[in-house]
């Protein structure tokens, strides 16, 4: 622990940074003197080692302040509050960069004495930056193209080398990299090896035949990731998983690693540093096991952080390559792999799309055509697809539970009027965040409505013969 | 006196102007290619799907590709107009084209004067819209500054003064003024192009690639940024 960062300061210091934030921080890390010239210092050191400057540079030059983004933001729609507009919370950064890294900025600020980088202005940003979801629901509205989602990424990047970011994301991923359990949701080995037993008798149950949850199998062309959490809370899923896979003929096709399991990457939302480890993990189990492809489960920003990253911090051409359980899925029902009863769910079904895999158009279309094909009364929310609305718990905001109020209120606030507006009995969310969220959106407004993974339907439409 | 400063203005300065800008422009344009370098030697994943990044870049040009209920319709359009005008009647007035080819000997392409009366009006209508919707709208209203309410005044000078050139009878003022008004504020904006936002004519092109090279990280870097601060072998 370095000693400037660590408990030099008087409690009181930073009770008063926590009482100015609505999510728990860990009030014995956070950096409490002298906070701007650390904030500086921090900001420097990533803009030396790291490759943001040419976008902060790109960005600060051409924003024109037309607040265009705020049509698009599910935030400031509810709120209407000037400060959720996108662009404002980017400029709170890039007006800092400006201020600080730019010729013309450090040279003004001499010459006309702008203001110093306050505690305050920091306090600001450390508020803003979490109330934001991380959609890039904006960045499609933009006319000059600024993707505030990467603004917003870099702003909590600085900010958590500061102690400021949500205890709750950093207590996780301190026991999935540095814990004994290896998983954010801290679940010993055993336990997970218990539970999949059980699914598995579960299934065996249900369905009459034998499915196994391979565990530590070597050179199997799939190991996978599922988000941790899954294996608490989302047991249809990986039943329903488990069975197409079985059913699709992939039984010795994949892997479950037991030295490290969980997909969860919450390096995607605060952190380059973490971002790095949790997908050099996933690489090492992988080549232990001497797996060919890593397969993601039902989980959005897992799926987006191995895609978007496993090349950059895995040897670029030579990485693992990736692949989403719905696009496996989707493969394998293409190729006549496994059969669904038309018609099995007569009751009204919606899709809702995870932001980290429909943003940039990667999977919208694939889910939707297996859903078709065995629902019989499937009908869209609008807006849907590249284009859809945010949970309300994006960016790692869904695992801050002290925010709910917010969550559900707030940014879940369009969320929970579009599922009204459909009428239906399930929304299927291939995504163990906006699973979550979404649970409790439909808590906190009262709507009648179950929300389901799309292999939790697949397990009951697959037709064993 | 009027006229030598005329000749002044249509001559030297709006050579003095165009080379400015041009150089401006030029600085930032090898600027950002030489970043955009940096950024792509030392990104871990070097593919780079550039038809993406083209179709996203031209996609942004539309005013109406994402119309959604919440979308500011009118804003969109009102400065998409707005953009073709200060792009056409600037390149392709015939009056501006006798211009460069007596100063500068370029010929091009010709707008019939009708249609250049009519953008020429257009466009300023198109500006006032554009302050009116920043005025209104809370969160734009909120986020500018100074020069987003100085620019669109800038950018309506020269329309206005050169639809006076062109119709004289219009004018309230003498027209060897309102012509010289007309080059020196087109001058000025010229100039003032790579300094501001209007810096976008030529970083517009970038953006997407800038956005996607955002992404590209360094591998590396946060252990690195560790190291610069001090915290080695700490841990989470």
């Amino acid at each position: 622990m370095g000693d400037s960062d660590v408990g030099t300061a008087p409690a009181s210091e930073a009770e008063r940074i926590q009482s100015r934030l609505t999510y728990n921080i860990e009030k014995d890390r956070v950096v409490t003197e002298d906070l701007p010239r650390r904030f500086l210092e921090v900001f420097s050191a990533i803009l030396k080692h790291s490759n943001y400057r040419q976008v902060l540079d790109n960005y600060a030059r051409v924003t024109a302040r037309c607040a265009n983004c705020a049509a698009s933001c599910q935030i400031y729609q509810a709120t209407e509050a000037p400060e959720d507009v996108p662009c404002y919370r980017s400029h709170l950064l890039l007006d800092v960069y400006r201020r600080h890294f730019t010729t013309k900025g450090i040279l003004s600020g001499h010459l006309l004495g702008h203001e110093p980088l306050t505690v305050d202005k920091i306090l600001e940003m450390a508020e803003s930056f979490y109330r934001c979801t991380a959609c890039r629901r904006c960045n499609l509205e933009c006319p000059l193209g600024l993707d505030h989602g990467l603004v917003t990424h870099l702003g909590r990047y600085v900010l958590s080398e500061l102690g400021l970011v949500p205890r709750a994301l950093v207590v996780s991923t301190r026991a999935q990299l540095e814990g004994e359990t290896r998983n954010t949701s801290a679940i010993p080995l055993p336990a997970i090896l218990d539970s999949l037993e059980f699914l598995a008798e579960e299934i065996k149950e249900d369905k009459g035949i034998d499915v196994e949850f391979p565990i530590d199998k070597e050179d199997r062309q799939f190991i996978f990731y599922a988000p941790v959490s899954d294996y608490l809370m989302e047991a249809d899923t990986l039943m329903g998983i488990a069975l197409m896979l079985k059913v699709s003929g992939q039984q010795d096709n994949w892997t479950i690693g037991s030295q490290y399991n969980d997909g969860i990457n919450y390096g995607l939302f605060y952190s380059d540093w973490i971002l790095e480890r949790c997908l050099v993990q996933i690489k090492e189990e992988a080549e232990r096991l001497r797996s060919k492809e890593i397969l993601i489960g039902e989980c959005g920003h897992a799926s987006r952080s191995a895609k978007a990253f496993m090349a950059t911090y895995g040897g670029g051409p030579d990485a693992p390559r990736m692949v989403n359980i719905l696009e496996l899925t989707y493969r394998l029902w293409k190729e006549g792999r496994f059969k669904l009863a038309p018609d099995v769910i007569p009751d009204r079904v919606t899709y809702h799309d995870p932001c980290n895999v429909a943003r940039s158009g990667w999977i919208v279309e694939q889910p939707r055509e297996i859903i078709r094909s065995f629902c019989k009364d499937f009908v869209e929310m609008e807006p849907h697809g590249e284009n859809n609305l945010c949970c309300g718990g994006g960016g790692g905001t869904v695992s801050v539970d002290e925010i709910r109020p917010y969550r559900t209120g707030v940014t879940g606030k369009s969320k929970a009027e579009q599922l009204v507006a459909t009428g239906a009995k399930y929304v299927i969310a291939p995504c163990a965040n906006c699973k979550k969220q979404l649970r409790e959106v439909i808590e906190d407004h009262k709507i009648e409505m179950e929300v389901v993974g799309l292999h939790d339907l697949l397990y009951k439409a697959m037709v064993i013969d | 006196m009027l006229e030598q400063l005329t000749d002044l203005a249509r001559g030297p300065l709006l050579k003095l102007a165009l080379i400015v800008m041009a150089a401006g422009l030029l600085r930032v344009v090898i600027l950002q290619i030489w970043e955009l370098g940096w950024a792509y030697g030392r990104a871990g994943d070097q593919v780079v799907s550039w038809p993406v990044i083209v179709r996203r870049t031209l996609a942004w040009l539309l005013p109406w590709r994402y119309w959604g209920p919440e979308a500011r319709r009118l804003y969109n359009l009102t400065s998409f107009i707005f953009h073709v005008g200060i792009i056409a009647v600037p390149l392709f007035l015939a009056g501006h084209v006798a211009l460069w080819d007596q100063e500068l000997g370029i010929r091009w392409f010709v707008l019939p004067p009708v249609v250049a009366d009519v953008l020429t009006v257009v466009t300023v209508v198109a500006l006032i819209g554009m302050l009116v919707g920043r005025g209104v709208n809370t969160g734009s209203r909120m986020l500018s500054k100074r020069q987003d309410w100085l620019m669109p005044i800038l950018c309506m000078l020269p329309f206005l003064t050169g639809f006076l050139v062109a119709h004289p009878r219009f004018s309230p003022v003498d027209a060897q003024v309102v012509y010289l008004v007309h080059l020196l504020s087109a001058e000025l904006l010229l100039i003032l192009v790579p300094f501001t936002k209007l810096v976008h004519i030529v970083l517009f092109w970038s953006n997407g690639a800038s956005s996607e090279f955002g992404w590209r990280f360094a591998p590396g870097a946060g252990e690195q940024v560790r190291a610069t601060l001090g915290k080695e072998g700490q841990g989470v």
